[in-house]
């Protein structure tokens, strides 16, 4: 298990994969979601143990459920998926292809145990500072620092978001 | 547009471009670079037709593909520089990268092809706003970049731009095709002085927003669209039709008006710097923005072209359309060049 942080990117990738060969919507979320809970884990075995599970909660338990609702509603009846037409089953055996190929690459390097093994950065997220108990955690830290010093982006963000909802709903008005 | 939703929109638009132009961290400069195309996509949909649609589709792929690429720069020059400041030294790949990822957004050749499309496919004041307000973002980032952007790699962009924009607008009869391709061009001109002395571009910039504002108000005032369009404007304003003149003769930098002012300093700069037969082919370039100005100018004014009788008493009428900022535009757009010392404080 030395090198998990190598295996999880090539997991991530081919979830990637999965979705860019452009299957219909409900399987491509089926794809994010799977990357999603690969990526999360990545984060998790970067030693930030708050953001990887935030982000299970916000992104894979809100954003990809409501996407999830949303394509339930406008599907079709017969969705196509990775087996289903020639172009999406290409794009998909040309990506997991060229990763495949990648993976060779790097294992056959003179310097691939540096990068398998030696990717790993478990103590990333930790500042052994501060008063207290002289240790702070970086990633829950910087949830609480969002609110201080990143006030201003908060707000923005914010706007942003509310505005995105704006803008989608002006564009599908119609009239 | 739903009344209730432009203050909104607007105000969004506003604030993206502000947030871009006032900060000094990479990401804020992306974000409002987001926000103001975000709350622009509406704005291009006013008139909900699916040529409108598809100009607005055109509009976000391009700007979002641009964005993307801007976010690469921005976090590879982190990479190798740690620094999140947009008034630090950039290095070379990123610097290469931003620069492309801002001539996308500008409509610079070789990525122009969206510019006549977007324009052509929205309202005229939807067209007036995509040429003048969104053109203020991307080049005030390009004004905080300049002293690492390449200057080989600019000039070319700036020399395909011209001839890109000068040969492109040659064959059109749509008036909003036409005022892309001349954007198009003056955004060339604009990039080319802005390793050697950036106040320039922000003067020419400045120049440009008032002769494309004249230009888009005047062609909105007879709702014309087309060269046929523009044909009937003696008919309909008959004060404006000789107005036209000036106005084209000064976007395409004829001098003593006000449009020649600019290209003067940008070529006066560049010869300062030793180069001549990049200004040269500029400057021949550009007389093809003037031919086809000159082709709108003999429709409107120097020919009247056949109509029927009963409609040749419309000038009699009084016209109540407002005619919003037209008459100082125009005078600026004409008559500014004899206070050009006033003008050019930056010598």
């Amino acid at each position: 298990m030395a090198y998990i942080l190598f295996t999880l990117s090539v997991l991530l990738v081919m979830g990637f994969v999965g979705f860019s060969s452009k299957p219909s919507p409900i399987y491509g979320g089926l794809a994010l979601t799977v990357s999603g809970v690969v990526g999360c884990v990545i984060v998790l075995n970067c030693g930030g143990g708050y953001m990887g599970l935030m982000m299970f909660l916000v992104y894979l338990g809100g954003m990809m459920v409501v996407f999830g609702y949303t394509t339930a509603m406008a599907i079709e009846e017969y969705p196509e998926t990775w087996g289903s037409g020639l172009e999406v089953l290409g794009g998909l055996l040309v990506g997991l292809m060229m990763e495949v190929m990648l993976v060779l690459w790097v294992l056959s390097l003179n310097e691939a145990v540096v990068v398998v093994v030696g990717f790993s950065d478990t103590g990333d997220w930790v500042i052994f500072e501060g008063e207290g108990s002289g240790l702070i955690r970086g990633d829950s830290i910087g949830a609480g620092a969002l609110y201080d010093y990143g006030r201003w982006l908060v707000v923005v963000a914010g706007w942003t978001l509310f505005v995105g909802v704006y803008v989608v709903i002006e564009i599908v008005r119609g009239n | 547009m739903n009344p209730l939703a432009q203050p909104i929109i607007y105000t969004t638009m506003i604030t993206g471009t502000l947030i871009t132009t006032l900060s000094s961290h990479w990401f804020l400069a992306w974000v409002g670079l987001e926000m103001n195309m975000l709350a622009f996509i509406p704005i291009l949909m006013k008139k909900t037709n699916p040529r409108s649609t598809e100009a607005a589709i055109k509009y976000f792929l391009m700007q979002s593909t641009a964005s993307m690429v801007l976010m690469m720069a921005i976090i590879s020059n982190n990479l190798l520089s740690g620094c999140w400041t947009t008034t630090s030294y950039i290095n070379q790949p990123p610097s290469l990268m931003m620069m492309t990822a801002l001539a996308m957004k500008l409509g610079m050749a070789p990525f122009h092809f969206w510019v006549p499309e977007v324009t052509q496919g929205t309202p005229l004041t939807s067209g007036l706003l995509l040429l003048t307000w969104q053109k203020l973002a991307p080049i005030s980032i390009m004004y905080q970049i300049h002293p690492s952007i390449n200057i080989h790699i600019l000039l070319t962009l700036s020399t395909l731009s011209t001839a890109m924009g000068s040969w492109g607008g040659l064959n059109q009869t749509q008036l909003r095709k036409i005022l892309g391709y001349s954007s198009i061009t003056h955004m060339g001109w604009m990039m080319m002085t802005l390793v050697y002395n950036p106040m320039t571009t922000i003067f020419y910039l400045t120049i440009y927003i008032i002769l494309t504002t004249t230009m888009f108000l005047t062609l909105n005032l007879s709702s014309s669209t087309t060269t046929l369009m523009l044909s009937r404007t003696w008919n309909k304003s008959t004060h404006l039709a000789p107005l036209m003149a000036p106005i084209l003769m000064s976007l395409g930098g004829l001098p003593p008006l006000t449009g020649f002012l600019p290209k003067w300093i940008i070529i006066q700069e560049l010869t300062m710097n030793n180069s001549f037969l990049i200004p040269s082919i500029m400057t021949i370039m550009t007389l093809l923005n003037l031919y086809f100005y000159m082709r709108l100018i003999y429709t409107t004014s120097l020919t009247l072209f056949p109509t029927s009788n009963n409609t040749k008493m419309t000038w009699q009428l009084e016209n109540t359309k407002p005619m919003p900022l037209i008459p100082p535009l125009i005078i600026t757009s004409t008559l500014l060049l004899p206070i050009s010392p006033l003008l050019l404080t930056f010598h």
